[in-house]
This record gives C-alpha cells, structure tokens and sequence, in this order.
C-alpha cells in the first residue's frame, strides 16, 4: 500500500519489462499489429478484439482497480496516465498508440514517436457504453479485416441479454449505484457514467436522476441518497480504510431505508472509466451479486 | 457598540434565513416540533434534519469561530492585519499531512485524524515562524514565507496525487472543505476544542494586549514576551488544526472576520478578540448557507470551503493598504563572501556541460544507472533535448525573475510564485479547460498566457501608484495567487477528470514540450537575460528604498511597470510551459549572492545560470529516479528547495 513499496514494484517490474522489450518485438505474431495503449479504455477495447498490446500505462494500478481484463507480466508499463514514459515508447517502437481525447495534451508528442488513433468514451451527458461499442468497431476497421468487430459486439449483447433476462426479477427496485468517498461523501454514477448506461441496458432502473450536470460521477453528501426508499443501494469497489467506521457509526447512513432493511450490495473494483469490458464486467458481478443476495421479486 | 451588535444581528438574520430557506426544503418547518420532540422512531427526512442539518449549522458556526479566533490571535501577535492560518501556510500545512495520510497510511486516519493534521499544521507553523524570526515577524516577510509554504505544500499535495495515479474522491473532497455532516460528533468534539481554546486564550488576553503596545513597554511589565508568544502561536496553530482535522480546508476566514470586525468600527484589541469569533462564526454560517441554496436550486454541489476562499483573495487585495510594514527592519545580508566574478562564472560554465553530458548519456532502466551507448542515445536524443532545453530555460527565467524581484522589493523571501502570475496562468488554464474541455494543448497554452497576462496587469496597475512601498506589491501577487488556488481547488472539488489535469499542470512536466516550445523558451530567457542587463542600475538603487531612488533620479514608476512587464513575461512563459515551479525562483538567486555575486549584474546573471542548471537536473531526476514512471517536476524542485529552506532557518 505505501508509495515506497510501490515505487520498489514499480522498479522490479521493470526488471522483467526491460528485458521483454526485445523480445516481445520478435516474438510476437506477424499478423499481430504492436500497440501501446495510453488510455485504459482503449487498452480494454483492444483487448476485446483480441490483440494484447504490448505496452500499456499504470500496469500496477490497472491490475489493483480494473482487475480484469488481465494482463500478462510480459505487457510493459508505460507509466503513469498522466505522464506517459516517451522515451521508454520510442524504444518499443509500436505501430500504433491508443488515446482518447482525454490525452489532447501529449497527442503531438506521441505522434511524432508512431501513428495514434484517438478515440471518444465519456463525453458530458453522453451515454458512454454506445461510444465504447463504436470503438470497437473504429479499432478493429483500423487494425484490418481479421480483427472482427461485428462478432466481438453480437457476443457483448448476447451476454448483456443472457444477464438481462437473468435480472428481470429485480427490475422492480431502482438501484443507486455508489462508490464510497468518505465517511460523509459518496460518488454516484449516473446515466452518463459508464455504470449507469449498463444498468439501464440490463433493464433495471438508475435510482439517481437522470440529470446530465452530474459529470460521470458526482461526490455528493450521504442524505441525498434518501429519495428512492425502495432502492438498493450498491456500493462498487472497496471502501476506503479510512471511512469505514465513519460509515459503521453514521446516523443517516444507517437510517438510510436500504441500509436499514439490509438491500445493500457491494461489488469489488470496477474501472469506472473503462471500455466494453468493464461495463460487461460490472453486469455480471451485478448479476452474480443480485442473485446471490436470495431476494428477488418481492 | 451599537453599530456591532446592529451588523451582528443583521449577519445572524441573513444566515440564519438562508438555513431556515434550506432546512424546510427538507422538513416542512411546521413540523420540526414534532421532529425535534418525537419519541418515536424517526423518519428519514426527520433524522436529516436533526442529525445532518442541525449539526451542519452547528459546525459551520463553531468551525467559523474557530478560524476566527485563530485569525485574531495571529493578527495581535504579529500585529499583521492579514496574517490567517491560511495566508501563514496553516492550513496547507494540515491539508498536506492528511493527504500524505490518505496515500501512505490509510489507517492511521481512521481514528487519528486530528493527530495527523495537527502534525501537519505544526509542522508548517514552525517553518513559516522560524523563516520570519529573523525579521522579528515582519508582516510582509511573515506573509510572504507562509504563502511560500502553503505553495509548496499545494505542489506536493499534487505531485503525490499524482504519483499515486489515482483520483481520490475523499481527498477532493477533504481539501475543499466540505461541511456535511452525518451526526454531531464532529460538532461536539469541536465546540469542546473551541471552548478549551477560548478558556486559555481568556488567560493569555492581558499579556496577549500588552504585547501589542511593543515589546519593550511589555518586558517592562514584567510579561514574558518569548512564553507568551510561542503560547499564542500554539493556540492558533491548534484551532487551525483542528477544524483541518474536521472539515477541511477553509480559507480566509480568520481574514474575513477581523475584517468585518473592524468594518464595525471596532478599534480596541480587546473587542477585536473577543467579537471575531463570533464574525467567523456568522460568515462562515452564512457561506454554507449560500452553497445549500445553489445546491437546492441547481443541483450542483461544492464544498463551501470553495465559497470562503472566493471571498478572501478580493478582501486581501482590499487591505492591503492597512498592511504596516517595518520599512528599516534589519535585513541581514549574511556573512558577504565576495569572490572573484570570472572564477564563479566559470563554476557554473562548467557545470552546464557536465549537466547536458549526464542528461543526454545517462539513463536508468530499471535495473539501474546506465551509461547509453553513443548509438541510443543520439536515438533519444530528440525526446530529450527539447525537455532539457525548456527546464533549463524555465529554470533560468524563474531565477533571473527572483534575483529582479528580490532586489525590486528588497524582500528575501520574493520569489516568481508572489506576482501572481503563475496563479493567473492557472485560472487561464482552468478557464479553457472547463469551456473547451477537448481542446488541444495550445489553446490551453493560449488561456494560461492570457491568464498570466490579467494577472501582471493587475499587479502593474498596483504597481504604478508611487506611494505604496515597494514589498506591498508582494500582497498584491499573493492575493491573486490566493485566488487562483481556490478556483483551482473548487475545479479539483468538482470531480470529473478535469481535476487530473490541473493536478497535472500544478505538478509541473517538461515532458510534452515540443522543440518548438523549447526553442522559443530558451531564445525568450537569453533575451530576457539581455534585457536585465539595461535594468542593472534600477535594481542596485532601488533596494535602497523608495524615497533614496527617487532622489537618485530612479523613476519609480516607470521603473517598477518595466520591471514587473519583464518578470511576468518570463514567469509567465515558464509557467504556462512547464508549470508553476516552486523554490528555484527563491534558492537560485539566494545562493548566488551567497556566493559573493553582490553587484546587481552579477547576481542577475549567477542566478540565470545557477536555475538553468538546477531545474536541468531536476529534469533529468523527474524523469529517471523511478522509471519508468514520471515524477512531476515540481516535485524535484521542491526537493531541491526544501533543504535549502530548512538550512536557511538553522543556521544562526
């Protein structure tokens, strides 16, 4: 957990990474294309259409918060999100980098190092499972014939419709989807946030309104999850060790109707920025997690 | 005393009007009654009220009175009408420890909160106190040392933010101050703080007011002058402290309370004391008050720290002409080592080439250290040069900037970050970043110069008035900068990914600058460079003091608008290109004239050299101590500076 030790990993991860960084560029395929992902959604996406890149940013804090996709040791870390390692990209030498808009500030500097693609997932009041489908096709049309986009989508929707069907018997309750801040604040998803589309494709009802301003993920005060009384509540991916007896101890979380008459789920960590693959990840650990919950239609 | 009581009435109806507006939205007030006195069990709506709202209210007041007394014992103390535990570096202080504990030792905050903070504050308090006591707390220095501080605090906040590569809400949330509250705990805990600090400020009143006739009638009372302060500063620092530990960061309104105080016409120190908690208290009340209405009527939620901040950085601007400052107060020039000018320069010429060879040759890969082959490293070379080439002359524009500023004001502590305009940068920046979030780098380049530009205008517009002493123009900068933070700090509240990017901005990197880039910020520092040589004569009479310049023929005016253009020209360029950097601005010029470059001359171009060859080291440690993960820059400056500082305060 401490910054030192991460740092000390970070390094030895390195050790293995330098020592790949030839021999991936061999060993690879010669019909696989060499990407390196900048942004994690478009290392998802990637991912999706089958073709692992070979280097992608923040390897430690992907593995710790996305979880899946997996990522084999051999992948390289890039560095952080932020401040991707140029030289360290200009040595690996890949065909093509992976951006979103979010990374307007390095697009110059990557593309003198290799051709880029850059791709929109979160817009302001936009759904984003939709843009996330579309670049799917956008990557596989660029990578060539044999990246088939259209089978990789009918798969993604005929696994949403299995969970859909799955979940009809919870549809009666709508479903405040939550990540906790801190003992006093939590960051709801709404229609706009990655979740919050996904959910309402599983046909299940967003308990948080529909309301663009809210910007991906708002923090906002515990009390205002007090509207929907029949809701559940779930809370996606850890709570902070700090907040947890602040949460145990608090007057309005416990009184929260959900909260009180036990509709409270957690799932484990999600990358709430991610691409099809986390949005399918969070409908079956929401499917896996409802159902297990015993309740249903009641 | 009627005009007091008549303003603190007024201020307890707004405030208290805005919670009544606010608290019946959720429970219809015809029913609090029954809310308050039922025994049965509560509804939802009803324990919102009674466990979210009331307390909320509660805290808001307690935490107000809280900044308030602070503020007004630091003020007496110093006899500084804008010392605040937020322009002293207090708060930041706090704010950093806590955001150290968040990353780094999760656990520790679960119960040890208050601890970690008032570690924090102490810590900060120290420094800030021990830079000003060989000044014996001059205003302006104090100010100036603290907001030097705070800055260095905010950078490494977000460099390790950063560094972590991960958005934490809870610290968002935490440092803007968001005053929420899901129970009275947080209430009780610090109306007992409260009370325990009034108590023992009760005893500390009488010699805490004799103290501010001057210190030679108080040790002729017979009142220990060194007990009773360091006492006081105890007391302050907790306040600040504890409301850190509590609910956040809020700014200013230790500030704002003397402000409001004396706007009554309250004169005597006693009344001061006594009536700015309860202004603290009633503004703050007031704030939040504002922030529950926007929140109910727009939706959209900020932490009211943010709303107290807004309303600081106006109110210092306004007083600063009540600002007194010890025009004459000793101004150590350290033991004055003169040492041959050719032998120095050719100390640092040297140094330049050996700094070049180990940026462009060496490398880490993981394993270690490095030498590069001639081959790799003439294939880096084009990612390298440029970003060695723009730190080097960011480095260089920031020092020579400082050299010209610390001789412009005589002040020691003046350094680039006091102009304000790298805080008017930042609001540029966050300016384009939240109306054209997609834009590409250079439109954001554009709004941070614009912004930076806004900035030095202001500050020149203060800066032509002849008859303000010169280290007021510091004020001038600080208040901007202050409000630049807090902009910047309600953008980081917000929540959405634009905060990565401030974050990314205050941490400072080199490393998406193109050659264009570097090319133009290398030729502007040569240029800035030539252009201070014309300056030289100006900046040897003006530490002489306004009165001594202009019997020399300096004019005063003319000369500060033409020096202010300058240094906001090559702050601003650096800033807006590699990121607000702290410290080189400070150290550079501070240990070229300890080195014996006395003459203005000298000590302009020592100091341009020495920068660019620190912040071209600290290039390279950014980009290599933890490959392949890039630190941010600033993160090195400070590091490079916070020894330095720390042997500043030491040495006798």
């Amino acid at each position: 957990m401490t910054g030192i030790s991460t740092i000390l990993r970070r390094r030895h991860l390195f050790l293995g990474a330098a020592a790949t960084v030839l021999t991936t560029r061999f060993a690879a395929a010669a019909d696989m294309p060499r990407l390196a992902a900048i942004d994690w959604a478009m290392l998802e996406t990637s991912i999706a259409l089958g073709v692992m890149p070979v280097a992608a940013t923040e390897l430690i804090q992907f593995r710790k918060d996305a979880i899946e996709p997996e990522i084999p040791a051999g992948v390289i870390d890039l560095g952080l999100r932020g401040t991707p390692n140029f030289e360290l990209l200009s040595v690996i030498k890949p065909d093509l980098i992976l951006l979103s808009p979010f990374y307007t500030r390095h697009q110059a500097a990557l593309e003198r190092i290799a051709p880029i693609i850059s791709l929109p997932f979160y817009v302001k009041g936009e759904p984003p499972f939709e843009k996330a489908c579309a670049a799917v096709s956008a990557l596989g049309a660029r990578l060539g014939p044999e990246r088939d986009a259209t089978s990789v989508l009918i798969e993604i929707e005929s696994r949403l419709a299995e969970y859909r069907s799955g979940l009809a018997r919870f549809a009666r309750r709508p479903i405040y989807l939550v990540n906790v801040g801190d003992a006093r604040h939590v960051r709801v998803f709404g229609s706009d946030s990655m979740f919050g589309d996904v959910l309402s494709r599983l046909g299940l009802r967003n308990a948080w309104p529909d309301r663009s301003r809210y910007t991906f993920a708002a923090p906002v005060p515990i009390e205002q999850l007090a509207k929907e009384e029949d809701a559940r509540i779930v809370i996606i991916s850890a709570i902070p060790v700090e907040a947890r007896a602040g949460l145990r101890a608090s007057m309005i979380w416990n009184a929260l109707t959900p909260v009180r008459e036990g509709r409270l789920l957690t799932l484990p960590n999600i990358n709430p920025y991610g691409g099809v693959l986390a949005g399918l990840r969070f409908a079956r650990l929401l499917h896996e997690t409802l159902a297990a919950s015993g309740e249903g239609d009641q | 005393m009627m005009r007091p009581s008549l303003f603190a009435l007024a201020g307890f109806l707004a405030a208290a009007s805005l919670f009544l507006f606010t608290a019946s939205a959720a429970v219809p007030i015809s029913q609090w009654p029954t809310a308050i006195f039922s025994l049965g069990p509560a509804r939802l709506d009803e324990i919102i009220l009674l466990h979210g709202l009331f307390p909320r209210a509660g805290v808001a007041l307690v935490a107000g009175a809280a900044l308030g007394l602070s503020g007004a014992l630091l003020q007496q103390l110093l006899r500084n009408p804008i010392a605040d535990p937020s322009t002293l570096g207090i708060s930041a202080g706090a704010q950093l420890a806590i955001v150290i504990a968040t990353l780094f030792f999760p656990a520790l905050l679960d119960g040890h909160r208050a601890l970690v903070a008032l570690s924090g504050a102490a810590i900060a308090a120290l420094i800030v106190f021990a830079l000003a006591w060989r000044t014996s707390f001059e205003p302006v220095t104090m100010v100036v040392s603290g907001m030097l501080v705070g800055v260095t605090a905010a950078a490494l906040s977000a460099s390790l933010t950063l560094a972590q590569g991960e958005y934490l809400m809870s610290l968002v949330t935490w440092n803007g101050g968001s005053l929420g509250q899901q129970d009275w705990s947080v209430f009780n805990a610090l109306s007992l703080q409260l009370f325990l600090a009034m108590a023992a400020a009760a005893v500390f009143l009488r010699p805490l007011l004799i103290l501010g006739l001057g210190d030679a009638s108080a040790r002729s009372l017979g009142i220990n002058l060194r007990g009773v302060r360091l006492a006081v500063a105890v007391l302050a620092t907790l306040l600040a402290g504890m409301v850190a530990a509590n609910v956040g960061l809020i700014s200013f309104v230790g500030l704002v309370a003397a402000a409001l105080v004396r706007g009554c016409g309250v004169r005597s120190p006693l009344a001061a004391l006594a009536l700015s908690p309860l202004a603290g208290g009633l503004f703050l009340w007031f704030c939040d008050g504002v922030v529950q209405t926007v929140a109910g009527a727009s939706g959209e939620t900020f932490p009211t720290g943010s709303v107290t901040a807004l309303a600081g950085g106006p109110l210092l601007l306004w007083l600063l002409p009540k600002v007194r400052s010890l025009q004459g107060a000793q101004r150590p020039q350290g033991s004055v080592r003169r040492i041959n000018a050719i032998k120095g320069f050719t100390i640092l010429a040297t140094s330049l080439p050996f700094v070049v060879t180990i940026a462009l040759l060496v490398g880490n890969d993981g394993h270690g250290w490095t030498l590069l082959t001639l081959q790799t490293a003439a294939d880096l070379s084009s990612l390298r040069w440029p970003r060695l080439v723009a730190a080097a002359g960011a480095g260089g524009l920031l020092a020579l900037t400082g050299a010209i500023l610390q001789r412009l004001t005589g002040n020691a502590m003046a350094s680039p970050e006091v102009i304000g305009v790298s805080g008017g940068a930042g609001l540029g920046f966050a300016f384009v970043l939240t109306l054209f979030p997609m834009s590409g780098p250079y439109s954001m380049v554009a709004g941070a110069a614009l912004g930076g530009l806004a900035a030095i205008s202001a500050v020149l517009a203060f800066a032509r008035r002849q008859t303000l002493p010169s280290d007021k123009l510091l004020l001038a900068g600080i208040a901007i900068s202050s409000l630049s933070s807090a902009v910047l700090a309600v953008l980081i509240a917000a929540g959405d990914q634009r905060a990565w990017q401030i974050l990314a901005w205050i941490g400072g990197s080199a490393a998406s600058v193109t050659p264009g880039m570097a090319i133009f910020l290398a030729s502007l520092s040569i240029i800035v460079m030539m252009a201070s040589m014309f300056l030289v004569r100006w900046l040897t009479l003006l530490p002489l003091g306004v009165t001594m310049s202009r019997s020399l023929g300096v004019p005063i005016a003319a000369s500060r608008v033409v020096t202010l253009a300058l240094c906001g020209l090559a702050t601003g360029a650096a800033s807006v290109l590699v990121g607000p950097l702290s410290f080189v601005g400070l150290i550079a010029p501070h240990i070229a004239a300890r080195a014996g470059f006395i003459r203005a001359r000298g000590h302009l171009a020592a100091s341009f050299f020495l920068g660019a060859v620190i912040m071209a080291f600290a290039d390279f440690g950014a980009r290599t101590a933890t490959f392949p993960y890039e630190l941010p820059l600033g993160l090195f400056a400070a590091m490079v500076g916070a020894p330095y500082l720390i042997w500043l305060i030491t040495r006798k």
